[in-house]
């Protein structure tokens, strides 16, 4: 652990890491801070910028992206209660209303605090979680690999939100669209329609775009511009006492977030609602959430952060990716020439340990930025979104193209646009879809893995121990929430019916 | 969009993804679902896939002419929160009428629309007008003329932003964006 470590500072601490490093996380507060850009859609739009770099400074800086819109993410839910990451939503409630009492500045620095301790709890904890769990990876074959990704698909579209029908359609939509191109361990071509550029596949990025980036500046212009709410910075300072009393609340939040990061799909979101509920429960200051607590922001932000780190657990010691955001970092993966999973542990530990190590790094750098800074970051807002989007717009068509030179990546990432366009408008999930489209290739190598070994039987499941763990699991989580519900309506409905005979 | 748009979108939603998931059942069954072996063949994760989204399509079409109470995710959220925060939340995130600018939603419609012209109008001008002269256009389109933004801050925001793009990725990325039949930048 120790030699690894060493490794990851002295790669983490070249100056050219460093210096990408401080970009990611300084591009990464930026995007966050802007309503309608969040980190999947910063991650994606940037990729092709980083195809010159070394995968590892890459990697570096991406992951900066990541986390950064995290910390930026907050300065818009404090400041105009307008979240710029669906993890901030929670942060709005009790963030604004302290902005309205003239405590901007305090929420932003609880928050920064608590996203800082959060982040390094949440590292310790994934440097010690991770390279067992990829150790132990290692041994797994390809029945155990497709029990997994199973498993993965259940738990993202179990976690989506929606009904589970819908998850799981667009489950499937994914891991359809991933059959297109010349098919996996087989010659054959699949809905090409005779179109050469299909044969490779649907490319990953130009996907992740068109969902992402487009998809959300046609939402946005549909949607129109929200009244901004001016905040004043008159008290910066936080006091040693409020200090004092969030301490327990970034703690709280640190851990729930981490834990729910973990699990694949569920997120930073989750554990942001997940860590207010239940701080607004234990708190000593319950009375006053929802009307400006300190503690109100302190939990979800530590969660959030404690989740986008913990979301790396899934996706560096299986290859399964934790949310939206990791799930194109692991498309970035394999664009780098790179087979994300257990073996990058043994293959590649430069880059992973300089990779997790960055996380620290760049941690260091957001605090130091966001303490002092947060007033100027917030200046971007007054960019308006009428000359905004046409950038992003240009960007992400330009970006596209310059992954493999050709117009069609920029045609694909129209039609995906509106198709993420469509989706927002009817409410339905990204991630399954986005986690079908990235394991499908996956799947489908253990899938005809499995056959073989079964000699076409899939029986060969329920010969491997790990599996039928991993699969009952997976039935569990698909059904749980369903059953869970037609309890609950059940109990309501009983007790509404003994209330009216009374 | 109001509830009874957003139910016909979703009805015809499912209805193409229906469609898709049939042909790719079909599709799979030509590719070859099963080797002679026995073994999987490539047509059987298009036919499984497809089966799958053909499958939850029907379900949720049947969901929603039973009228089923969609179950939300702010739902979720606003029983974890534990009171009507989340409930508030969700009403203001949610269109309501103009925006700051004074736009009704029948305008923002047109917007939209017209971005979505603007944009494939762009793609299509690339083989005539090359790569960023075609963006520039775009770029001036969506501020100046669905923007109604004026014309001198549009056209600066627009030379920066096309510098900065050739800065970047003609002469650091070295791509080679295409230069159309002009053949200018």
């Amino acid at each position: 652990m120790l030699d690894n470590l060493l490794l990851g500072f002295q790669t983490a601490l070249t100056l050219e890491n460093l210096f990408w490093c401080f970009i990611g996380v300084v591009l990464g507060t930026v995007i966050g801070l802007m309503p309608g850009l969040g980190s999947t859609t910063g991650v994606a739009i940037l990729i092709p910028l980083t195809l010159t770099l070394e995968p590892v400074t890459a990697l570096i800086m991406l992951a900066g992206i990541y986390y950064g819109a995290q910390y930026g993410g907050t300065i818009t839910s404090v400041l105009i209660s307008t979240p710029g990451e669906a993890a901030s939503v929670v942060t709005t409630l009790d963030g604004y209303q302290m902005a309205r009492k003239g405590r901007a500045g305090a929420a932003l620095a609880i928050s920064a605090i608590g996203s800082f301790i959060a982040a390094i709890i949440s590292l310790g904890l994934l440097m010690a979680l991770a390279p067992p769990l990829a150790k132990m990876a290692l041994n797994f074959g390809p029945v155990e690999n497709l029990a997994i990704m199973i498993l993965g698909l259940v738990i993202v579209v179990s976690f989506a939100g929606g009904s589970l029908a819908r998850g799981l359609m667009m489950a499937a939509m994914g891991l359809l669209i991933s059959t297109v191109g010349v098919a996996t361990g087989f010659s054959n071509a699949r809905f090409t329609f005779g179109n050469v550029d299909l044969l490779g596949g649907i490319p990953f990025v130009e996907v992740m775009i068109g969902l992402f980036a487009v998809g959300e500046v046609l939402h946005q212009v549909r949607v129109g511009a929200a009244a901004p709410i001016k905040a004043r910075f008159r008290d910066m300072v936080i006091t040693g006492k409020e200090l004092k009393n969030s301490m327990p609340a970034i703690l709280r939040g640190s851990g729930i977030g981490f834990v729910l990061g973990i699990l694949p799909g569920a997120g930073s979101t989750l554990a942001s609602f997940m860590s207010y509920g239940i701080e607004k429960r234990v708190s000593k200051n319950k009375a006053n959430f929802g009307k400006g607590a300190i503690e109100g922001v302190a939990s979800p932000e530590s969660a959030n952060n404690a989740a986008a780190n913990a979301n790396f657990v899934p996706t560096l010691a299986l290859g399964i990716p934790g949310g939206g955001t990791t799930a194109v970092l692991l498309g970035a993966f394999t664009i780098y020439g790179l087979q994300p999973g257990p073996l990058l542990f043994e293959t590649n530990p430069t880059l992973i340990w300089g990779l997790l190590v960055s996380f620290f790094i760049g941690n260091v750098m957001l605090l130091v930025l966001n303490l002092p800074l947060a007033p100027v970051f917030a200046q971007m807002l007054r960019l308006p979104y009428g000359y905004l989007y046409p950038i992003i717009l240009l960007t992400s068509l330009v970006g596209a193209y310059s992954v493999s030179n050709n117009m069609f990546s920029v045609v694909l990432v129209v039609i995906f646009g509106v198709i993420g366009f469509v989706m927002k408008e009817l409410d339905l999930p990204v991630a399954p879809l986005v986690l079908g489209i990235v394991l499908g290739p996956l799947f489908e190598k253990s899938l005809v893995q499995t056959s073989a070994l079964g000699e076409g039987s899939f029986l060969i499941l329920l010969q491997s121990p790990i599996a039928v763990v991993v699969l009952v699991l997976a039935v569990v989580l698909a059904a749980g929430p369903a059953v869970a519900r037609r309890i609950h309506e059940r109990r309501t409905s009983g007790a509404r019916s003994r209330q009216l005979t009374r | 969009m109001n509830e009874s748009a957003q139910r016909r979108a979703g009805i015809a939603w499912d209805a193409v993804l229906g469609a898709i998931g049939l042909y790719a059942v079909v599709s799979g069954f030509g590719y070859q679902v099963l080797q002679e072996n026995g073994e999987i063949g490539p047509g059987f994760l298009p036919a499984v896939a497809g089966g799958l989204v053909a499958l939850f399509a029907a379900i949720d079409l049947v969901n929603k002419f039973r009228r089923t109470p969609q179950h939300d995710v702010f739902d979720d959220d606003a029983a974890l929160i534990g009171d009507t925060a989340a409930i508030t939340l969700r009403e203001e995130t949610e269109l309501v009428g103009v925006d700051i600018f004074g736009r009704s939603q029948k305008q923002r419609n047109r917007m939209l629309l017209a971005v979505l012209g603007i944009i494939i109008a762009t793609v299509a001008l690339v083989p005539l007008l090359g790569f960023l002269i075609s963006f520039g256009l775009m770029l001036l389109g969506c501020a100046v003329a669905v923007e109604r933004r004026k014309w001198l801050p549009s056209l600066i925001v627009t030379v920066v932003a096309l510098t900065a793009t050739y800065l970047i990725f003609v002469v650091l990325l070295r791509v080679p964006l295409p230069q159309g039949l002009l053949g200018l930048i």
